[in-house]
């Protein structure tokens, strides 16, 4: 079984969308193109940067995403893989500046009396 | 467990005239009160006629920002009062806010401190509306606005009034929260069981009030608008029939938490999970702080759809419905490749 569903063509359009409400979620000034595979998503933001959302084909890859990113300041382009969703998002804030996010909190749940 | 119960509302919105009018209810003869009021001298605690010293008045400033640890050594000390019998056993504990106090802080604080949530369990949020200049006030304030999209229950205050718009105002807080019951009193007067044990838990023991969270869901399937958005302010229900896999779940949770922070007032939802079909399990999270999934004995309806609402600011239903989507699909994809291997070995 090799599914690859960001790879695909339906599966890159719901990436793109939801990278694009992400960057709005951010406050990020902002856009998402579609990119040539493996690059399913190219983010341009009014800062000057842009990241490449890669999704490596097949299962080959230990990683799901792969992310490139240049900013308007940088010399050489940067990367990093990615394991999970998760972890997507976490590397494209960080490409981009956004202050990083408050890790789950998870408390006891009250108990019945 | 001592449930506690915030009463929010704006200014001059009847949160006191509420409380006094509560608190001559016989129910609530053991019910130990803290107000919190802005400014150096407080006045509506001469507002309140209580029987006992189980009354605490916070005039430093407002709960939800620089006194909210304040409120957590309050609520301590009335714990150690109570159990050196200085104060009576009370059983129920409310706190009344200032006017423009955002609930979610102060919700936060009763979720997360350590020695409270021994104690205290967060029963739920009232927030008072003022049928006169109540629709004004929801368009002006925003803070208005973030008290009735939090509240459990919505108490129409002053519809006896000439100028009274409780038909309009009802159906305008039907779009900011359609999971809260909008209950129209006159001179505060309303049965304390229609306002109390509306959370996660209650003394009874009974069920989560999913059924009421969840109207969001029945306000959509009617026609009625499931999405708000005015002031920043967005409340929308995700429904799935397909169950989740417990660590898509986590992953969600996470998510949401890294991404959405403060911006996240308040989520509340019963999950289908694929390692426990028949069991589902409650979650409740304000900002980044979730409980621990609650889980249940069993489904409280023949309906087994997972359904989460969602409270928040400049969060879009289209993103928290990918995000679940995208994570599903990785998870499902994860899983199949981890079969796939083992199969193979």
């Amino acid at each position: 079984m090799n599914v690859n569903l960001a790879a695909n063509a339906d599966n890159g359009a719901r990436v793109r969308e939801f990278l694009a409400d992400s960057l709005a979620l951010w406050k990020v000034d902002g856009a998402v193109e579609t990119g040539v595979l493996p690059v399913v998503a190219v983010i341009r933001v009014s800062s000057g940067a842009t990241v490449w959302v890669e999704r490596p084909a097949g299962h080959d890859a230990p990683w799901r995403w792969f992310l490139r990113w240049r900013g308007p300041d940088m010399r050489e382009e940067r990367s990093r893989p990615c394991a999970s969703l998760v972890g997507l998002l976490n590397a494209v804030r960080g490409a981009l500046g956004v202050e990083r996010g408050s890790a789950v909190r998870i408390v006891p749940a009250p108990v019945a009396a | 467990m001592i449930p506690v119960s915030v009463i929010t509302g704006f200014l001059g919105s009847g949160k006191t005239t509420l409380l006094a009018r509560l608190l001559r209810d016989p129910a609530m003869s053991r019910t130990a009160v803290i107000i919190n009021e802005f400014g150096a001298i407080g006045l509506d605690h001469e507002l309140i006629e209580t029987s006992d010293e189980s009354f605490v008045q916070l005039s430093n400033g407002c709960l939800c920002c620089n006194v909210r640890s304040d409120l957590v050594l309050t609520l301590g000390d009335l714990a150690a009062r109570r159990a050196a019998g200085t104060v009576p056993q009370f059983e129920r504990v409310v706190v009344e806010t200032t006017g423009l106090a955002d609930p979610a802080p102060i919700l936060h604080a009763l979720m997360t401190d350590r020695d409270l949530c021994e104690v205290y369990t967060l029963d739920g949020v009232i927030a008072t509306v003022d049928a006169v200049t109540g629709l004004a006030t929801l368009k002006r304030h925003v803070e208005s606005l973030r008290q009735a999209a939090v509240a459990d229950r919505i108490v129409l205050t002053k519809t006896d009034l000439p100028g009274a718009q409780t038909a309009a105002i009802s159906a305008r807080l039907a779009t900011v929260n359609p999971g809260a019951p909008v209950l129209a009193v006159v001179g505060g007067a309303i049965a304390p069981s229609a306002l109390f044990d509306c959370g996660l838990y209650n003394a009874a023991g009974k069920h989560p009030d999913v059924h009421t969270w969840l109207a969001h869901e029945a306000a959509a399937a009617g026609g009625r608008a499931r999405h708000h958005h005015q002031n920043d302010i967005t409340t929308f229900c995700v429904v799935r029939a397909a169950p989740l896999r417990a660590v898509t779940l986590a992953l969600l949770l996470s998510a949401l938490a890294e991404n959405c922070g403060a911006d996240l007032l308040r989520m509340k939802g019963i999950v289908r999970v694929t390692e426990e079909p028949d069991r589902p399990a409650v979650i409740h999270g304000v900002q980044h702080v979730y409980h621990a999934p609650v889980w249940l004995a069993r489904w409280p309806s023949d309906d087994r759809r997972t359904r989460m609402v969602f409270i928040g600011r400049n969060i879009r239903e289209s993103w928290v419905r990918s995000l679940l989507d995208l994570l599903d699909a990785e998870v499902e994809d994860e899983t199949a490749q981890r079969a796939g291997g083992l199969a193979a070995s």
